[in-house]
């Protein structure tokens, strides 16, 4: 196993991706004007996922060798790395900046919250249509576009979750339920490419061996066949542990935040908060 | 506390039909008697269960042993494991949600009485279904859960089989229909004052299992469907010598077995939470961990089926993804054992039978939970699988989990149910003869499953041991079934000759304990105030009131609408099962077939246009609704006439179809892509019919000027499930005529 990670060609040094770590660094610490707190942490953590992405040997691999590290790439992008975003900012400011430049009004729309539910979701579901995917591996620009995509879309996804705004985010049944269909959607999309016979990115079922490691990796069992079930499983079941995590967060909130719960419903119900106190 | 002050809420008291006692009980929608009626009934299957687990054991008490014949201990195993899980577990817990659900909450019934009737009704039905099979000369003999092929007709020619699986539609429908009640009881009539956060543990993992019943049953009704429509319509779903896929019902099966099982733990998890804080003074321990880990334990449940299959070979990648999950599955159940002890922990605990009972069932629950977490190793399950450790294992579950839950809920809330408690002098006695029973039969199961006796063989030859062990086994059953007659014989004179109970024998402290013993017909005259999650210590400890010493999350008024909240949970369960049918589809027709396909047999364009006027009619719904909501009848009356008219055309339009198809000789029967269409296609019409029949219901209403535009919230629900149907339609449209899946 360490023969892979000692393996210079398997490295990607020289990836672009730096560029975007350094100005995503300076803009954070634009965001927070340069004090760092505890939350800080989520976006280092953010920016580890990012180069794991594409500096590591998963990066490399996913580059037309194995469609399981391609399909690690895609969770990291469109999960890890945006969750990690939006808990790392600071609330006050993203209040701040917001309430100047585009006022949500107090009630999400429904509408929005479906929205960014297909986002999340539609966009795991189209790159994973057999040309399209092929496409993207072979082009490098499709390459871009789609790893951008899987950015935005993660964030359009979480931010009904875990949006900076309180007033911003969904009353708990309703996220627990916006989670739990995500999860049966990517489960669904995870048993077809599991057990499904047809190769779903063709590119990956004959890789062009550029860095000569092919009969490496086969002979450690990971054969075209083995690989995509192995990327089924992996778009299955990691999001779907992923969402039970976020839905026990959740929970815990719905649970314990007595106050943050009476802003949330009031908001929700469109009375002020004074009205709920009487009723109850 | 306990008021008795007798005025009856005006407009609560039903007069008692003239026809007599049993009439009455034929013909009530109140929630307490339906509930009794679930249990008795449940009660009366389970000695039937009982008897028929009795007859193998006297069978397998000795070797080459030809008391029963082998046929004969087929139809005993099946129908046990069918009647244990379908027609007592499952009505049991039913039964003891619907008593005590609306009374915790305060609640003066469940949300809808009479729907509440006709899921009862249909268990007797059900069950009668299942046992008339006897009738026609065998029973059903293909296991619970009746693994194809050797559950399709060439393997199986009797009619039996065919009884198994309308008995469990019949079932399966009405434990849905249950379960939508309970859930919409619990989220829209809770007192003022009980939040959600605030409701009693019973009631919270009783909405668990309702969501867990909602979304698991369907997946069993799609299969039986399926297999229904292979053993009388000549289709191949199941039959791998024609096309079909054996490994597709084991997944169908225990997508919704595996929730199954925690629909039969969940509310025993419930009513222990409930007795172990009443006997031992204190509050429950962890409360948030334990209704928070309860709903992950929901989700999870969903996602680890495949561990009872991993013996078909599924592939190692598959094996160790449903390992962890299975591993991660017993985190959320292990943690609450602790809860539990910590309840118990520096309490003033009392040891009645109940509390025995509940004190067992962490003991014996422990056992059954570490073997299953055993099992979650591949390795030792290819071991182990079918052999008689997985029969110890999860009778350990739902033994020493299920049954002594229900038996410790017996005695903690028989005295509200009749007035009477219950001889704690029997009840210990049950309690032992359980016990010794339970460790007897079924750990010496565990040590012949490693000795590798295998289930579901009716003798075995004479190898050393395992007569002696195969004998305690009996006797073990001999003493639970003498334990049983304890528990009966107690109830019978207990009713006549038992200490008088009062309104809160225990110092209860939840609602169900503030009113009479037996509940009055509205359940309450008057509902305590609440203000934490234990609002009967509230009222008998003002100075130690748990909202003084801890703040719960206040009740803000929000109830959803009956109606809207009922139709979202039913157009869940059944979007689950267009769900797996359309599942089956996919996987069929991915592999090259013979004969007609998609591409050579359906004309797109054609269909194109029928899908346009569904469509269009969700248009014309959703402008009936506004029209309605403004107080404008017959522009209401015009939309939904218009509705009605676009769903009967397409409904025509499919006819058409189905004409065109069946003329060119492509019948159900004749290969896979004809049978999965016609079977999506089928029940998918089928919906839009009786959308239909419901959309003429609401005209007649409208014409009879009996739908005031403050029952919009009525036209709204239909209008749920109306665009329902079209969404189901356009997912079935791009996947069978566009073919956007490859």
């Amino acid at each position: 196993m360490t023969s892979y990670l000692d393996d210079p060609a398997l490295w990607n040094w020289m990836s672009p991706i730096w560029f975007v770590v350094l100005a995503l660094i300076a803009t954070y610490l634009w965001m927070c004007r340069a004090r760092l707190t505890a939350r800080s942490w989520w976006f280092a953590v953010a920016l580890m996922a990012l180069l794991v992405a594409f500096v590591s040997p998963i990066g490399v691999l996913a580059n037309g060798y194995l469609f399981s590290a391609h399909m690690v790439q895609h969770l990291l992008l469109l999960l890890v790395v945006p969750l990690c975003v939006l808990l790392s900012l600071p609330q006050e400011r993203v209040a701040a900046l917001t309430n100047h430049r585009f006022n949500f009004g107090s009630r999400r729309p429904m509408g929005m919250t479906i929205l960014c539910w297909l986002a999340g979701l539609g966009t795991m579901w189209l790159w994973h249509v057999p040309s399209l995917c092929n496409a993207a591996t072979q082009s490098e620009t499709l390459g871009i576009v789609r790893s951008t995509s899987f950015l935005m879309a993660g964030l359009a996804f979480w931010w009904p979750i875990f949006s900076p705004k309180n007033r911003l985010r969904l009353s708990p049944p309703a996220a627990v339920t916006y989670l739990f269909s995500a999860c049966l959607g990517c489960t669904l999309l995870g048993i077809y490419i599991t057990f499904t016979t047809i190769s779903v990115c063709p590119a990956f079922a004959n890789p062009s061996d550029r860095i000569g490691i092919l009969t490496m990796l086969y002979r450690a069992g990971l054969t075209p066949v083995a690989d995509q079930q192995l990327g089924g499983l992996l778009m299955w079941v990691p999001p779907c542990s992923l969402y039970v995590c976020a839905i026990i967060s959740v929970l815990c909130r719905w649970y314990t935040a007595d106050e943050l719960a009476s802003i949330s419903t009031a908001t929700a119900t469109g009375s002020s908060p004074q009205m709920t106190k009487v009723t109850s | 506390m306990s008021e008795t002050q007798n005025e009856a809420t005006p407009g609560t008291t039903i007069e008692s039909p003239p026809a007599g006692r049993l009439l009455s009980w034929i013909s009530t929608v109140d929630h307490k008697r339906i509930g009794i009626l679930y249990i008795c009934t449940a009660t009366f299957f389970l000695a039937i269960g009982g008897l028929e687990a009795l007859l193998m054991r006297i069978q397998l008490v000795l070797p080459n042993n030809t008391f029963l014949s082998p046929g004969f201990f087929n139809q005993m195993f099946t129908m046990h494991g069918t009647t244990m899980v379908f027609l007592v577990g499952m009505p049991v817990l039913v039964g003891f949600a619907n008593y005590f659900v609306p009374l915790m909450i305060g609640a003066r019934d469940v949300a809808f009485p009479r729907l509440n009737a006709m899921s009862y009704w249909l268990l007797p039905c059900g069950g009668t279904l299942l046992y008339f099979s006897f009738m026609t000369g065998q029973a059903p003999n293909a296991g619970w859960f009746s693994y194809a092929p050797l559950s399709t007709k060439p393997f199986n020619l009797m009619p039996a089989q065919d009884y198994w699986i309308v008995g469990l539609l019949c079932l399966g429908v009405g434990s849905i229909a249950a379960a939508i009640n309970i859930f919409v009881t619990v989220l829209s009539c809770r007192a003022p004052g009980m939040s959600v956060q605030r409701v009693p543990l019973f009631v919270w993992m009783s909405l668990m299992t309702a969501i867990l019943t909602i979304l698991a049953l369907p997946a069993l009704n799609a299969a039986l469907a399926m297999l229904l429509i292979d053993r009388w319509l000549g289709a191949a779903f199941f039959q791998p010598a024609r096309g079909g896929s054996a490994v597709l019902w084991q997944h169908f099966f225990w997508v919704f077995g595996h929730p199954e099982v925690y629909i039969l733990i969940l509310p025993a998890f419930g009513m222990i939470s409930e007795v172990i804080p009443v006997f031992s003074r204190k509050p429950i321990y962890g409360y948030v961990f334990v209704a928070g880990s309860s709903a992950v334990i929901v989700l999870l449940s969903y996602g680890v089926w495949a561990h009872h299959m991993f013996a078909v070979g599924l592939g190692m990648g598959a094996d160790i993804f449903f390992a962890i999950g299975t591993l991660l599955i017993a985190l959320p159940t292990g943690v609450k054992i602790f809860n539990w002890t910590a309840t118990m922990w520096g309490g003033s605990i009392r040891l009645t039978t109940s509390m025995l009972f509940a004190v067992a069932f962490l003991l014996e629950f422990v056992i059954g939970g570490l073997t299953g977490v055993m099992f979650a190793a591949v390795p030792i399950d290819w071991q182990l699988t079918d052999t008689y450790f997985v029969v110890g294992h999860f009778h350990y579950v739902l033994i020493g989990g299920t049954v002594f839950g229900l038996f410790s809920a017996t005695f903690y809330w028989f005295p509200k149910m009749t007035g009477r408690m219950l001889s704690e002098r029997l009840g210990k006695l049950q309690f032992w003869l359980w016990v010794s029973g339970l460790n007897a039969t079924f750990m010496t199961q565990h040590v012949l499953g490693v000795m590798g006796m295998p289930r579901r063989v009716y003798t075995y030859a004479d190898n050393p041991g395992w007569m002696i062990l195969n004998m305690v086994a009996t006797i073990g059953a001999v003493l639970m079934a003498l334990g049983t007659l304890a528990l009966l014989w107690n109830i019978w004179i207990s009713l006549r000759h038992g200490r008088l109970a009062g309104d809160n024998p225990w110092g209860g402290f939840t609602l169900e304990w503030a009113t009479t013993s037996p509940p009055p017909e509205n359940n309450f005259d008057v509902i305590p105030e609440v203000k934490s999650r234990r609002p009967l210590w509230d009222l008998d400890h003002p100075e130690h009131a748990d909202w003084r010493l801890a703040k719960t999350t206040e009740d803000h008024g929000g109830r959803p609408d009956k109606a809207i909240t009922a139709v979202w949970a039913f157009v869940a369960s059944e979007a689950v099962f267009f769900l797996l049918l359309l599942v089956s589809y996919v996987v069929f027709n991915s592999k090259q077939l013979n004969g007609p396909t998609a591409a050579s047999a359906l004309d797109p364009n054609r269909a194109g246009l029928f899908t346009g006027c569904l469509l269009f009619s969700s248009l014309t719904f959703w402008l009936a609704e506004v029209s309605l909501g403004r107080g404008k009848q017959s522009t209401f009356r015009v939309w939904l006439g218009l509705s009605i008219l676009l769903g009967a055309i397409f409904i025509g339009g499919q006819a058409w179809e189905y004409a065109g198809l069946i003329s060119n000789n492509i019948m159900i029967d004749e290969n896979l892509f004809a049978a999965t269409f016609f079977t999506v296609t089928g029940f998918h019409g089928m919906h839009v019919i009786a959308g239909l029949v419901a959309l003429c219901i609401l005209l007649t209403l409208s014409m009879k000027r009996s739908l005031s535009p403050k029952r919009v919230n009525v036209v709204r629900a239909v209008g749920v499930y109306w665009h329902f149907v079209d969404v189901v339609w356009v997912v079935v449209f791009s996947i069978i005529y566009l073919r956007v899946l490859p």
